[in-house]
């Protein structure tokens, strides 16, 4: 397999190093996300998934080394708030506005669109991502944790970035739920055609979404690679991982399914 | 990136019409688009084709657009219209095939009310709301009261360390404000008297009015409308953030009675802070007067404290010190009362930390006038 040329790359890391305090949580840290693809990011608690994730996008700077998106190096956060969607964990949506207005703000601050386009736009990526019309004009406090989610993802989703980066899209959601929100990013990410992102402790959404896993693991990145590959990795952690109770029932049901 | 200019032209061959659309459609291109193609598709109605052969670039926005025009211009409705596309592209199908299940049915747009009758609604709501306020914070007045009860009935279940946690942030470390503040409070009042009674050759009765003014009113109602605005906010932030992250429930199902650990503690430390408070503001406003009768009006600090001692009775310092545990029982009540009632929004935190700000000084105000009224009555 030859490296692919960093045009066909989505997210280029290059020793990375992250450091708070004296704890060094990543240490000369290489990733490469291709252009298409949908990568999720495992690895134990406090590994620094989320903290790559926020370097990637720009909230946090490295200690050393160079985060690439598209081929362009980042210098400020918002360089590339026009081709990236990000979903933050409890979906960050702003609780003062309703879900309709929460999609409309991107649009409103990064185009020039009439005022009725930008509502009829913000109805279309609501419905997109499952939420039904009566519930566009709720606000975040009056609404489910799924549905939370689903209009977190509507936002990330409004200017139609080529980028989506998820920060545990399914945590806290019950399984079925949770179920049907992988296939939704599973299904938009093949007909919009995006990169996703994802950070991720769920089993089943590696199972049913990732096309690529990377396991965050001693401050590297250990191994990268289908799901297949993942699994015959000699990394412990991956094992207890994949061989554990859950594990073995996730693989289980997938193979079944398949 | 350069974007290819978006254009389209409607092109009628053998009957049908085709719409040709080329150049870049995403959420940059289609300004100029949005409203020449409702006018086009309000025409020409549902139904036309697309040639897609001269597309560049295109996301769901774009798609949108297209799907929207080709089921007759409105955002929803003609589910039914078969796209019927001609030509190559790599995402056009895909794209227009996902913008297409995303549309909705129309719905019919609820009938619109008269502006009389919404402003008749929410003034009721207004006052309905007053109403259920006013009786809730009462009732948790009632509640406190039983909780100090019974507290009180047990010093061992008093939270020393809360207690005096309290006493330090919300009491002691407002004194350099609040001296501060009453010292020009002290000022400004005997320059005022001294200008005023110049005129009938009486400057000499500033110090009386300093005197009383200052112990009677504004020590105290300058303390307490600091706090408010200190620790009554300060009260109602922290309880609202534990509340808004299920700190309180928490605090339940674990047996902790948050009257017991959050309130009553609160309730003691304003009890002792304030008073203690306003002694140090009164002390601050006569020391504010010393030193303006002493630059203008040449009265000797020595001969200011002989004329106070002489012509003010104790009586004034007494009834200016006894609306103080009153206050600060306000305080306390109003602040964690609005704290406890925050939601599980953040929208909800601001609101309530305003309304608790807002209603302390009111009835500080209030409650101030009420004792007025009554030391009038019972000639103090």
């Amino acid at each position: 397999m030859s490296a692919p040329s960093s045009s066909e790359l989505a997210i280029r890391v290059r020793g990375l190093r992250t450091q708070f305090g004296d704890r060094v949580v990543h240490e000369n840290l290489d990733l490469d996300v291709r252009a298409g693809e949908v990568l999720a990011v495992i690895g134990p608690s406090g590994c620094g998934k989320s903290v790559l994730l926020r370097q990637i996008v720009g909230l946090e700077h490295p200690a050393a080394g160079t985060v690439e998106l598209f081929g362009r190096a980042e210098r400020a956060i918002g360089d590339s708030a026009r081709r990236i969607g990000v979903m933050f964990q409890d979906g960050a949506l702003f609780s003062t506005l309703t879900l309709k207005e929460n999609v409309e703000v991107p649009l409103k601050e990064h185009t020039d669109l009439s005022p009725a386009l930008i509502s009829e736009l913000a109805d279309l990526k609501l419905v997109m991502a499952g939420l039904t019309a009566e519930t566009h004009h709720l606000r975040p406090g009056q609404i489910s944790g799924g549905m939370r989610k689903r209009a977190a993802l509507a936002r990330a989703l409004a200017l139609d970035p080529e980028l989506l980066m998820l920060d545990e899209p399914t945590a806290g959601l019950d399984p079925v739920t949770a179920g049907r929100f992988d296939q939704l990013i599973g299904e938009l990410a093949s007909s919009l055609k995006l990169t996703v992102f994802l950070v991720t402790h769920d089993l089943d959404t590696l199972f049913e979404t990732a096309d690529r896993i990377a396991v965050v693991y001693g401050g590297k990145i250990a191994v990268i690679g289908t799901i297949d590959e993942v699994i015959a990795s000699s990394v412990p952690w991956v094992q207890d991982y994949f061989r554990g109770p859950r594990g073995r029932s996730a693989a289980a049901a997938h193979a079944e399914a398949r | 990136m350069a974007a290819d200019t978006a254009t389209f032209d409607l092109i009628e061959q053998a009957g049908e019409r085709v719409l040709a659309v080329k150049g870049d459609w995403t959420v940059d291109t289609i300004r100029a688009l949005d409203e020449r193609l409702r006018e086009l598709a309000e025409r020409i109605g549902p139904g036309a084709a697309v040639d897609v052969t001269a597309l560049g670039a295109l996301d769901v926005a774009g798609a949108y657009l297209i799907d929207r025009t080709v089921r007759g211009g409105s955002p929803c409705g003609n589910l039914e219209t078969p796209i019927d596309l001609r030509g190559d592209h790599h995402a056009a199908e895909r794209l227009l095939a996902a913008a297409r299940r995303s549309a909705q049915p129309c719905e019919t747009a609820p009938a619109r009310r008269l502006g009389i009758m919404e402003l008749a609604e929410t003034v009721g709501r207004g006052i309905d709301h007053v109403g259920r306020e006013t009786v809730l914070t009462l009732s948790f007045f009632g509640q406190t009261m039983a909780t100090m009860a019974s507290v009180l009935a047990r010093p061992s279940r008093i939270r020393w360390t809360s207690v005096v946690a309290v006493m330090e942030l919300a009491g002691l470390n407002a004194l350099p404000i609040i001296v501060t503040l009453s010292f020009f409070i002290g000022i400004v009042v005997a320059y005022l008297g001294a200008r005023t009674l110049q005129d009938f050759g009486a400057t000499v009765f500033t110090v009386e009015l300093v005197g009383i003014a200052v112990m009677r009113e504004f020590a105290v109602v300058i303390t307490a409308v600091l706090l408010a605005g200190r620790t009554d906010s300060a009260f109602t932030a922290e309880i609202g953030a534990m509340k808004m992250r299920q700190e309180i429930d928490a605090m339940r199902v674990m047996g902790l009675d948050p009257m017991e650990t959050l309130v009553a503690p609160r309730v003691i430390a304003m009890l002792v802070m304030t008073p203690l408070l306003t002694f140090a503001a009164v002390m601050a406003g006569l020391l504010g007067g010393v030193v303006a009768c002493a630059t203008y009006l040449d009265v000797s600090p020595a001969m200011f404290f002989a004329r106070i001692q002489e012509n003010v009775p104790a009586q004034h310092f007494w009834v200016g010190m006894v609306k103080a545990p009153a206050f600060a029982v306000v305080l306390a009540v109003v602040g964690c009362r609005h704290g406890l009632s925050v939601g599980d929004d953040v929208a909800s935190l601001g609101k309530r930390v305003t309304t608790s700000v807002v209603h302390a000084i009111f009835l500080i105000i209030l409650l101030d006038a009420l004792f007025a009224l009554w030391f009038l009555e019972i000639d103090l």
